[in-house]
């Protein structure tokens, strides 16, 4: 059953607030330990689920080892289908700075008339903030599959009308139905990337065969950055440590471990934090940088004049690699869903999608989009074909999902003790 | 006159008694009349809305929030506004990390930081304002200009003329030091130095430091030092015995106007040091805040900074009020 967007926006028709804390309190409470994924009751006929590393939680937490299925509720259906697409006015976006291409913008400005005014967000958090204000909508946003879950739980989205979504067909098959969203039904993949070690090549002789050990050495002091990012530097040193490989963990020895090893590098190497990769490596300001890469293809676009693309290197290990991977969804506030599903559809078209990686430097996971099509078309050098992602690494790769507050708590502690130096 | 020895700059400033018109007086002043009364309580309220609207009620949140709790859904506060549901725990946990735990060398790398910048601003900002208060003459208001001419540009922006002065590669600084051959190779000043945060520190809140201590400076009455030095005292006693008792309120008055915002400063680390080992209690704010689900821990601590400030803001306004109080005698 479907209606049309206009019709079924009932105030009330949203989660209560009462509903919301319990949910919460229950989320809160919950305790870490590893159980199975099972449905139960809680009481009142609210069903709990025992998933992932909380217990008791009000909604499923999907892992790549068990999907989730996000609920659709009769009050918040799809859209109906042929309906044509809204004009004029504000199409209201919710999305990170820069992480779109302008052109892409404007061409779609033009083609139905609208005019995109983008909200920008630092952190889910503020996104989060932001999308659950009253009185204040958005039209799309460009969340991540840790925060889906809750997103869905929350009512903040609205399920996906896929007959407006041809192109769809055109993304890698792990994303047709990924864990985290079982049949796709809240969102399409965006983009997708690893986590690695970006370094000038004319200044590191050699690679070691654990690339994450550029950061510990010595003669790179004072050039040598991590990324602000707590879940990808506690998780970089999980992993360049062998302590564990599930950079999700609860187990405060080894995010201590983890996050002690981080503390070595203030004093050997200096090491600073940051998220400017993309221009710190071009610039020749950071010799070695743990980065994303999607930031290592858009560094390209930083170097100085006179500049060999030449210069930058990205490694990744070829096992239990990070990945990483952001999706588009449309919030359930969109006053203009149809036009938000075009803009969707047309980013995952072969051209919208190079459109937009030309520009940001952030792969879409689209199938026309290969590591050979991209070199022999002079987008990216061959130094840098350890940065692009392949169809199977999504499958691969380990990946963040979304963790208990207690979890939480403990890395973001963890962190802090770090960011005292 | 009634400046006595251990008398202040603001004291002098201050009217005698007699040409001090106070309440009571006011009250059986005909004058005084109910209409004049009620005009002042007008022409106060706007800025006593302001002060609630845009200090109190926040600051009161800050408050509902350090003691409320967290949505750990959407991370989001839940703040108790009412006092009755205040919870103390998580204060006391946060005051024990920072007294004797994680936070302690923060707080203390914060402390270090302001009070050797705060020295570095008297040794800079005195002799400077000395000089424009006693000696410019008629430049006084040219060299007043320049003083406060940075505040003219964004702090952000100057920060960022100080990164391309102290740049590794194309810095002047650098190639200052190689063209007088005191170094070899450009030195990283932005790579964690304490001492370039403390550089940028003082030249962020030096004219906070320097524009109070002036004021104070411009009104010493200048037939007292004329009466030191007729009397055969030096320069340097009549400094000593005069002028740094007489501007004494100013100088306290600057430490504390120019030592609060460096307190809680998070960005000028950020901007010329960016390593954890220069970080200040401020970034840990920012962090807890910002992002994840300890919003309440950075309001704890945001109440604990604000408790150490206060005890320097009731220390100055002891001193303010004796001072008035020396000065009506």
């Amino acid at each position: 059953m479907t209606f049309h967007p206009k019709a079924r926006r009932s105030p009330g028709q949203g989660l209560d607030r009462r509903g919301f804390l319990r949910g919460t309190l229950a989320l809160s409470a919950g305790a870490v330990g590893l159980t199975s994924l099972a449905a139960c009751g809680n009481g009142d006929g609210t069903p709990t689920f025992d998933t992932g590393a909380i217990a008791n939680a009000p909604y499923p937490l999907a892992r790549p080892n068990r999907p989730v299925k996000q609920p659709i509720t009769s009050d918040n259906q799809p859209i109906a289908d042929g309906l044509p697409p809204e004009k004029g006015g504000t199409f209201r976006m919710l999305n990170y700075a820069d992480y779109i291409n302008p052109a892409f913008v404007k061409a779609f400005e033009e083609k139905y008339g609208v005019q995109v005014q983008l909200t920008p967000f630092n952190n889910y958090d503020e996104m989060l903030a932001k999308l659950n204000q009253h009185n204040v909508y958005f039209d799309i946003v460009f969340p991540g599959p840790s925060v889906l879950g809750k997103m869905v739980y929350g009512k903040l989205l609205q399920p996906l009308n896929h007959t407006y979504l041809p192109h769809f067909k055109n993304v890698y098959p792990s994303y047709y139905s990924p864990w985290y969203d079982v049949d796709a039904q809240y969102t399409i993949p965006y983009t997708v990337y690893t986590t690695g070690i970006g370094y000038r090549r004319d200044r590191v002789d050699q690679v070691p065969e654990n690339g994450y050990d550029l950061l510990w050495d010595p003669q790179f002091k004072g050039s040598a950055y991590i990324l602000d990012d707590r879940g990808e530097a506690i998780g970089m040193s999980l992993l360049r440590n062998h302590i564990t490989t599930d950079i999700n963990t609860g187990n405060p020895d080894y995010v201590n471990q983890a996050t002690n090893s981080l503390i070595e590098l203030i004093n050997l190497v200096n090491v600073k934090v940051g998220i400017q990769d993309y221009v710190f490596i071009p610039s020749g300001q950071a010799t070695v940088h743990q980065a994303w890469s999607g930031d290592m293809l858009g560094a390209l676009q930083y170097l100085p004049n006179g500049t060999s693309s030449s210069v930058l290197g990205y490694w990744a290990p070829d096992k239990d690699f990070v990945v990483g991977s952001d999706v588009i969804s449309i919030p359930f506030s969109s006053k203009k869903p149809v036009l938000a599903h075009l803009l969707m559809d047309e980013l995952m078209s072969p051209d919208g999608a190079l459109t937009n990686f030309k520009w940001t430097g952030y792969q879409p996971p689209v199938q026309s989009i290969t590591p050979e099509g991209l070199i022999q078309d002079g987008l990216i050098p061959e130094n840098l074909t350890t940065a692009v992602i392949k169809s199977e690494d999504f499958a691969r790769g380990l990946v963040f999902y979304e963790v208990s507050p207690a979890i939480d708590k403990l890395w973001q502690n963890a962190w802090s003790k770090f960011q005292a130096g | 006159m009634t400046q006595s020895k251990g008398g202040t700059g603001l004291a002098e400033a201050e009217p005698t008694p007699e040409q001090r018109p106070t309440l009571a007086r006011d009250k059986k002043d005909p004058t005084f009349d109910r209409s004049t009364r009620r005009l002042w309580p007008i022409l106060a309220a706007p800025g006593t809305i302001w002060l609630i609207v845009l200090f109190v009620v926040p600051f009161y949140g800050i408050f509902a929030v350090a003691f409320g709790q967290v949505d750990f859904l959407f991370n989001t506060p839940i703040p108790a506004w009412n006092p009755l549901h205040w919870q103390f725990t998580l204060f006391g946990e946060v005051l024990h990390a920072s007294v004797d735990g994680p936070f302690s060398g923060v707080w203390r790398r914060t402390f270090g930081y302001v009070f050797v910048s705060l020295v570095v601003c008297v040794a800079v900002g005195y002799p400077v304002a000395y000089y424009v208060a006693r000696l410019a003459g008629r430049r006084r208001g040219l060299l007043l200009a320049l003083i406060l001419a940075p505040w003219w540009i964004n702090y952000i922006t100057r920060m960022l003329g100080w990164m391309t002065i102290l740049d590794e590669k194309h810095g002047y600084l650098n190639s200052f030091l190689e063209h007088l051959g005191v170094i070899d190779q450009g030195v990283n000043w932005l790579g964690g130095y304490p001492g370039v945060v403390v550089l940028g520190l003082v030249y962020g809140y030096l004219p906070f430091f320097i524009v109070p201590l002036y004021a104070s400076l411009d009104r010493i009455d200048q037939r007292l030092l004329e009466a030191s030095r007729d009397l055969g005292v030096g320069a340097a006693r009549t400094f000593w015995h005069i002028t740094l008792p007489l501007s004494r309120m100013g100088l306290i008055t600057a430490l504390v106007i120019t030592a609060l915002p460096m307190a809680g400063d998070y960005y000028t680390n950020q901007l010329l040091s960016g390593s954890p080992k220069t970080n200040m209690i401020g970034n840990t704010i920012y962090y807890y805040l910002a992002q994840g689900p300890q919003k309440n821990v950075g309001a704890c601590l945001v109440i604990q900074l604000s408790l150490v400030l206060l005890v320097f803001m009731a220390y100055y306004l002891l001193l303010t009020q004796r001072a008035s109080k020396e000065a009506g005698r």
